[in-house]
């Protein structure tokens, strides 16, 4: 069973998508939002498996409640008109619905959604599944939005998280967009298991390590899968030779 | 192609001496000559672009013109050079006149192969320019149209009346014809300059009505109309631009929705249109100011300059747009 929430600000089209929607058993819509701050509430409160979102709202729009959330769940976009926002995407985990729906594409869309989900979850199933439910897995993906771009990213992919100020630098692939997280915030909510912190500046992700190397004063240098080399500290050094078993 | 026509010519007519061929080249030149300054001239006067019947005269004198020149050159060039082959001695009229039939045998055809190879291809550029013109036209009239009506309206109505067919049947009927009430104004606009203020209140009521179906109450109405003005004229879909732009600036962005006035009366010697919305008057409104700037300039182009179009933010959360038109733009 997949849990929904539809968040559009029109009742009729929110309506229209629930009538579609009895067509699929297997996708439950647990509550509706008429607004981004009400879409904010109740994904925290009821922790869907996905959501229906209208781009077009008052307030705030489709992306930037997306930006709010620590963890994004599934998303498919609803729109009346193919988006100029939505070009601002990268080319990955994304689809969008036309309005009004045609229900082959709706179809279409909870297929290709089946199928993604049914890969994770043999993934995560090997793994184990961390009790704690605020705890992002890496197999978790979040929503970066940095100026007019925007990306979902599985935390598997993210390589670095460096502080800048306020903010917190996310290094994936080729990009390293800003978001408004300090990294102190981001360490409590990721799995340790998975996201070191390396240094007062540094989260690495220790599956992406090419290269370890010692360092000067006791410390230890790594080089990660996309070249950036990070110090670990004296003192997390330490810990890390604890975790890796060195 | 002449040389050798000129030269098959002279070669059955008398053996091949070397005095012949000194005279053949002289001829080739003369005439190869003449026709290059013949040519220059038609470009300078330009006659190609004259019609047929003004052209063929002139033409015609002037083919007549460059074959006495050829001529004149011809035996001005024989005589200098004594290059002379027949015994007798013709004089010189004579000589002219058949030097001058002679030139016309290629000269003629020159010309008119000229004339023609020119003609056909302006007539083909001609074609061409219509075409691109046509489609300009075309292209801008759709942009101005679709500019008009927003994409994004169209397809959340569609998608609202879908949703009325179960819950509300007669609002969906109702609904379906203020669409269409729209859309078929949105695309008589570009074919008439004014319409009535009345005709183009019954749109906006329409497209508000839609508006209406989709933000239900977070969308209120309110119209303040002097039944006297109602057979001003005004530019057709502007009244409809400023609406839109107050919904979608304004009401869709108030998390409570909020409110359109539209006020119509006479003030002064001027018909005056205020089209007051909830909302701010975002301070970059020149990005998507495509309707403002262009209501502007219609009514310049329309009423003259005394005709005016201003938009202001007032207290309490209010965007007011006015527009003024002279009530006789004649005086």
């Amino acid at each position: 069973m997949i849990k929904a929430v539809i968040i559009d600000d029109e009742r009729l089209a929110r309506n229209e998508l629930k009538k579609l929607l009895l067509d699929f058993p297997e996708i439950e819509v647990v509550a509706e939002a008429a607004n981004a701050n009400e879409g904010i509430e109740k994904i925290d409160s009821l922790n869907p498996d996905l959501i229906f979102l209208d781009i077009q709202m008052p307030g705030k729009t489709g992306f930037d409640m997306l930006a709010e959330l620590d963890k994004a769940p599934d998303v498919i976009f609803t729109t009346a008109y193919d988006d100029y926002a939505l070009k601002a995407f990268e080319v990955n985990a994304l689809d969008y619905l036309l309005k009004p729906v045609e229900p082959k594409r709706l179809a279409d869309a909870i297929h290709k959604l089946q199928m993604e989900e049914g890969k994770d979850r043999e993934i995560i199933s090997d793994d184990d599944i961390p009790v704690n439910r605020s705890l992002l897995h890496e197999h978790d993906q979040v929503f970066v939005k940095d100026g007019e771009r925007c990306w979902f990213v599985k935390l598997s992919d993210i390589r670095l998280f460096e502080s800048v100020g306020n903010y917190a630098k996310v290094y994936f692939s080729s990009n390293k967009p800003l978001i408004l997280k300090s990294l102190n915030a981001l360490e409590e909510r990721l799995d340790e298991k998975v996201f070191f912190r390396a240094n007062r500046k540094h989260i690495v992700n220790l599956r992406l390590i090419e290269k370890i190397e010692p360092y000067f004063n006791g410390g230890l240098l790594l080089e990660l899968k996309g070249g950036e080399k990070i110090e670990v500290s004296r003192r997390q050094t330490v810990k890390f030779k604890e975790m890796m078993s060195l | 192609m002449i040389l050798m026509f000129i030269m098959l010519q002279f070669i059955y007519d008398q053996k091949v001496t070397a005095k012949l061929l000194e005279q053949q080249a002289v001829i080739f030149f003369s005439g190869i000559l003449t026709t290059h300054l013949f040519r220059e001239f038609i470009k300078k006067s330009n006659w190609l672009m004259l019609p047929v019947e003004k052209a063929l005269p002139k033409f015609f004198v002037g083919v007549i013109i460059a074959c006495l020149v050829a001529s004149l050159l011809r035996i001005g060039i024989i005589n200098a050079f004594d290059l002379s082959s027949s015994k007798k001695k013709f004089d010189f009229l004579s000589r002219l006149l058949f030097a001058t039939l002679e030139n016309s045998f290629f000269i003629v055809p020159w010309t008119l192969i000229y004339y023609f190879y020119h003609y056909i291809e302006k007539s083909r550029k001609q074609q061409f320019d219509t075409l691109k013109l046509e489609s300009l036209v075309k292209e801008l009239e759709l942009k101005t149209i679709k500019s008009h009506i927003n994409p994004h309206f169209i397809f959340n109505s569609l998608n609202s009346i879908r949703a009325l067919i179960d819950e509300n049947p007669g609002r969906a009927r109702t609904a379906i014809t203020e669409l269409s009430n729209i859309l078929r104004s949105s695309m008589q606009t570009e074919k008439q300059e004014t319409v009535s203020f009345e005709k183009e209140l019954n749109i906006v009521k329409d497209y508000l009505a839609l508006e209406h179906i989709r933000f239900e109450d977070r969308l209120q109405v309110e119209y303040e109309i002097d039944a006297e003005t109602l057979n001003q004229p005004i530019p057709p879909m502007m009244l409809q631009t400023l609406v839109e732009n107050a919904i979608k600036h304004g009401i869709s962005k108030q998390l409570n929705g909020g409110m359109v006035k539209i006020i119509s009366d006479f003030k002064d010697n001027y018909h005056e249109l205020v089209i007051r919305n909830t909302g701010h008057l975002n301070g970059s409104c020149n990005g998507d100011g495509f309707g403002l700037i262009s209501t502007k300039n219609r009514l310049q182009l329309l009423f003259g300059q005394k005709a005016n179009f201003d938009i202001r933010e007032l207290k309490g959360n209010t965007v007011e747009a006015t527009v003024l038109i002279p009530i006789d733009p004649a005086k």
